[in-house]
């Protein structure tokens, strides 16, 4: 048997830059944290079985790989030439549609599993191109790189994503009080607005989109300074700043319940917030003074318990430097010596 | 007399003056990040440097709690490689002296460890056979190395090299340990710091 498990991540400014139709015609740039909700892949060997079997919301059991419904396992699988005797299952502390990253980190502990299973070690960088190459071309997804590059990876870094599609990945260096400090100016709570039928589909760019995005990719440094220095109440005022051009370009692109949301932890204290996820689903965080945040919890409890919105949940996080990584490997594979 | 001691002390204050900060911080999100997947520390060296990972590893293992031994969470586990005499001197002898760090690193290396790898020059030999073992298994390691850093620099992820001309072993050395005696420090104030808070929320 075989665990691995990648972390989530909270991407703080420049989502969106990661996705090819955006680098290669300007450079992305993104600045994101692992935090400490991990995504488990546990994998077993089953010679006397000739199934592939995979559990995750659902459980199945197929004699034939090309039968499995799970698009992702699928595929690796059909690529790695796995095609019997074995059983995948996944574990995740927080349901699906957080904007926290999770069908990545997912794709990245799944492929580093399979790499175990075949002998071969991956490095960070290697998993991450083989996650990101399993959603976007084996799959076909329209996926960005951070994801997977910030679950391989671990830690907080600010990517730069070249039109040669190649990223470089610079960590951030906050020692523990900065951290800390982070994690008392912050909150974050998943909407539990469910997801919109065909919300996943493509949007092209637009002019003004590559504008505001590439705006975006300027500011990371900005952002990353006052992060460096401690400075919660001024990257807050800068998460206000696009929240209020991003509603002014698009009034109505978040939907009344998150713009309550919103509205609900500024009027109670917050500096400024995002919205992590594509929307309407996703987490709201914000940058919170630490004596307002039982009153930021209640309003935006009771924004919550006025939309219905019975999923909804508050979720405590702390940063790690941990990516993606095998934490248990007693595989049994051909060929090794068994007493 | 004081010629003597302030051309030495002169040395080691230039050698500390060009600590490389960032490699330090990266070293410290490896240990951090070890310690976050319950994975394990091996740390070796040869002379001095095997001083050094039995005084470091000794350090991380207690000195870091040493406020608060008596409560039961989760500690650091570093090991100075190989564990005995015996051991070295059976590698050494039977095998050969390359063998003495790579042969206890494949007994024990897993995949969620990670290796601090100690030599002066950067290429001591049985060294760099563990370093490349390690690398090879996809490992993090902490290269604490001196004079131009040789292969170990090169090799390691975080590159802790103390530039000194050719040959300053001792002044090498003393910074080695100051930089491993920072390291402890760094992790002693974060879980007396996080020790606090969880007394100060009552949980």
């Amino acid at each position: 048997m075989i665990i691995a498990r990648a972390p989530m991540r909270i991407n703080f400014i420049g989502g969106g830059t990661d996705l090819p139709e955006f680098y290669t015609q300007a450079p992305g740039r993104v600045l994101s944290a692992a935090i400490d909700k991990y995504v488990y892949i546990v994998l077993n060997r089953t010679p006397l079985v000739p199934k592939v079997s995979a559990r995750y919301s659902i459980s199945e059991t197929v004699d034939n790989l090309k039968d499995l419904k799970h698009t992702r396992i699928k595929a690796a699988l059909q690529d790695l030439g796995i095609h019997s005797g074995i059983e995948i299952a996944s574990f995740a502390p927080l349901p699906a549609k957080t904007g926290l990253g999770s069908s990545s980190s997912f794709s990245v502990a799944l492929m580093k599993a399979l790499h175990a299973y075949q002998g071969k070690k991956l490095d960070p960088h290697e998993a991450a191109q083989a996650a990101f190459r399993l959603e976007s071309e084996l799959v076909g997804d329209l996926v960005g790189k951070q994801d997977p590059y910030a679950a391989a990876l671990g830690g907080l870094n600010v990517m730069h994503f070249h039109p040669d599609h190649t990223v470089q990945v610079d960590p951030v260096y906050l020692d523990y009080r900065k951290r800390l400090g982070l994690e008392d100016h912050l909150m974050l709570f998943f909407t539990g607005i469910p997801v919109a039928a065909g919300s996943t589909k493509k949007v092209p760019f637009t002019s003004e989109n590559i504008k505001s995005l590439t705006e975006s990719t300027k500011a990371v440094d900005t952002f990353k300074d006052k992060l460096v220095r401690g400075d919660f109440k001024g990257l807050g005022q800068m998460l206000h700043d696009w929240w209020a051009k991003k509603r002014q370009h698009v009034p109505t692109a978040n939907g009344p319940a998150l713009d309550q949301y919103y509205q609900a932890g500024k009027d109670n204290g917050a500096w400024g917030g995002k919205l992590l996820g594509p929307g309407p689903s996703g987490s709201m965080m914000f940058l919170v003074p630490p004596e307002h945040k039982a009153q930021v919890r209640a309003a935006v409890q009771k924004v919550a318990a006025r939309n219905g919105l019975k999923e909804f949940k508050e979720i405590p996080i702390k940063f790690v430097q941990s990516g993606a990584e095998i934490i248990f490997n007693g595989d049994n594979y051909e060929g090794s010596l068994q007493l | 007399m004081k010629d003597f001691i302030d051309k030495f002390s002169g040395k080691a204050i230039a050698a500390i003056e060009r600590f490389p900060h960032q490699e330090i911080a990266k070293a410290l999100n490896i240990l951090q990040a070890a310690y976050e997947r319950n994975g394990r520390i091996f740390a070796f060296g040869n002379g001095g440097s095997y001083g050094l990972a039995s005084h470091w590893t000794s350090d991380f293992n207690k000195t870091v709690f040493s406020h608060h031994l008596d409560t039961d969470h989760k500690r650091f586990q570093a090991f100075r490689i190989p564990p005995s005499t015996e051991e070295l001197t059976a590698w050494a002898n039977d095998v050969g002296y390359e063998m003495v760090f790579v042969g206890p690193l494949q007994t024990h290396l897993s995949d969620a460890d990670a290796v601090l790898a100690i030599s002066s020059s950067g290429n001591s030999a049985n060294v760099i056979k563990a370093v490349e073992y390690a690398k090879s298994r996809k490992v993090p390691v902490i290269g604490l190395s001196g004079f131009d850093g040789g292969k170990l620099n090169q090799l390691a992820d975080a590159k802790i090299c103390i530039e000194t001309p050719k040959g300053e072993y001792e002044v090498v050395e003393g910074v080695h340990d100051i930089v491993l005696h920072l390291m402890t420090k760094y992790f002693k104030n974060y879980f007396d710091e996080l020790v606090a808070r969880k007394a100060k929320s009552g949980k």
